[in-house]
């Protein structure tokens, strides 16, 4: 299982301070939500998906359209006939199907929702997990929450890897195929293993308690780190650059 | 002594985390519209077994972990209030008070909390942010039945759990 959101690159994303990059994220997905006009909209889209590109690659790009893409779908057949008002577009006899707003709004969300899912992706894509973890300290967020976020990581590929040895040696006890089976019947076998992986799970929580106790845990002395984010020299620029960005697509409007 | 217990604490909820991502992401069951995932089904377990506030945040962290790692980021901030509030919801309706068991009106008022925080929930929330009211009523269906699953499925695991693994109850807080 990877639990790895980071995809390795050089473009000057890369590069770019993870505190602002948070910052820049939180205003682009707020931008996505002011009065604009759809022509602009779709541009910012496009320039953010054209960022993508250069920076995490097609792949990256490729691979998160096509996760987006039954939503997408969903949107192109429903929200448009959920706008009754405009000019008709499309109309059977005296019944209109589709107006021209409608379609509008359908177009209209379909930007937002691509535009924020790429905003969303491209931090996680271009900053390491432990380094969107220390930018969040940064925003004061409790050592605690960081520390269970970072030991839930450290778990996911061992409670998988039980999961997985579970089900397959409890499969391999069953005569039947699976794939015949009723969905119930798949339901209920489901039982034993879902309770063999749960208590193997729970099994490990004492020794990581005494692990972190063993560690200091809890102690009052001030928590020190082997990892900080001082290979970001530009700090004070890229945060200055965070806000102009979000500014500068508003402000900017009059040229699309 | 308090430094013990936090430690406790810690290791529950990182746990439990976990638990709740790997059941977002790895187990799900074909349907004929697609799949459904299992993580109401450890949602529910957490919720029967340790408590409200464990509930809350392993519910709300996990789930919303899940949603970064697969690459539905936009989801997590949903997902984290959605499930959250689930677990928190069904943990308070089914809190022992004492020795006594969970009477059946109780049980039964947990899995209507739980289809309705997650169908609603998710219903209000993505026609707010996200899409549409026709697109997220869309969505209602595959939502009702994966609470309602999960929710039966939850509770027949946080019994089998207590019987093969006592030690469970000492765990909670």
């Amino acid at each position: 299982m990877t639990t790895n959101t980071f995809v390795a690159g050089t473009g000057w994303l890369y590069r770019f301070d993870p505190r602002a990059k948070l910052l820049l994220m939180v205003l682009m997905c707020v931008w996505f939500f002011l009065p604009v006009s759809l022509i602009e909209l779709s541009t910012v889209v496009i320039l953010v998906v054209l960022v993508g590109l250069y920076n995490a690659g097609w792949k990256l790009v490729v691979r998160t359209f096509l996760s987006i893409l039954p939503m997408l779908i969903f949107m192109v057949i429903f929200s448009p006939f959920n706008v009754r008002t405009g000019s008709p577009l499309i109309q059977i006899k005296s019944f209109t199907l589709i107006t021209e707003q409608g379609l509008e709004q359908a177009l209209r969300l379909m930007s937002r929702f691509i535009g924020i899912t790429y905003v969303c992706t491209l931090l996680f894509a271009t900053t390491p997990m432990h380094e969107v973890m220390l930018a969040l300290r940064w925003y004061r967020l409790p050592y605690r929450a960081s520390l269970v976020v970072t030991l839930a990581f450290t778990y996911i590929p061992f409670i998988s890897d039980s999961f997985s040895q579970i089900s397959e040696s409890h499969r391999l006890r069953e005569a039947d195929d699976e794939t015949k089976k009723r969905f119930f019947t798949r339901l209920k076998d489901l039982l034993p293993t879902l309770t063999s992986a749960l208590v193997v799970a729970l099994r490990s929580i004492p020794n990581l308690a005494m692990s972190l106790e063993l560690r200091g845990f809890g102690l009052e002395n001030r928590r020190t780190s082997f990892h900080d984010l001082s290979s970001y020299p530009y700090t004070f620029t890229h945060f200055v650059v965070s806000c102009m960005i979000p500014l500068a697509l508003w402000f900017g409007r009059s040229i699309f | 002594m308090q430094a013990n217990r936090n430690a406790l604490k810690v290791a529950v909820i990182a746990v439990l985390t976990a638990v709740v991502v790997v059941f977002t992401m790895i187990v799900r069951i074909p349907t004929a519209k697609g799949y459904l995932n299992l993580c109401d089904v450890a949602i529910m377990f957490i919720a029967f077994t340790f408590g409200p506030w464990s509930a809350f945040i392993a519910a709300g962290l996990g789930t919303a972990l899940a949603d970064l790692i697969s690459g539905y980021a936009q989801w997590a901030p949903i997902s984290f209030v959605v499930h959250g509030l689930e677990g928190l919801l069904v943990a308070l309706i089914v809190m022992k008070k004492g020795d006594e068991p969970v009477s059946i009106f109780r049980k039964a008022l947990a899995a209507v909390v739980c289809v309705a925080t997650v169908s609603l929930g998710y219903f209000a929330l993505s026609a707010l942010f996200i899409s549409t009211v026709s697109v997220a009523a869309a969505e209602l269906p595959g939502n009702i039945a994966q609470s309602a699953v999960g929710f039966a499925l939850g509770l027949a695991v946080s019994a089998a759990v207590k019987r093969a693994y006592p030690p469970v109850s000492s765990l909670a807080w």
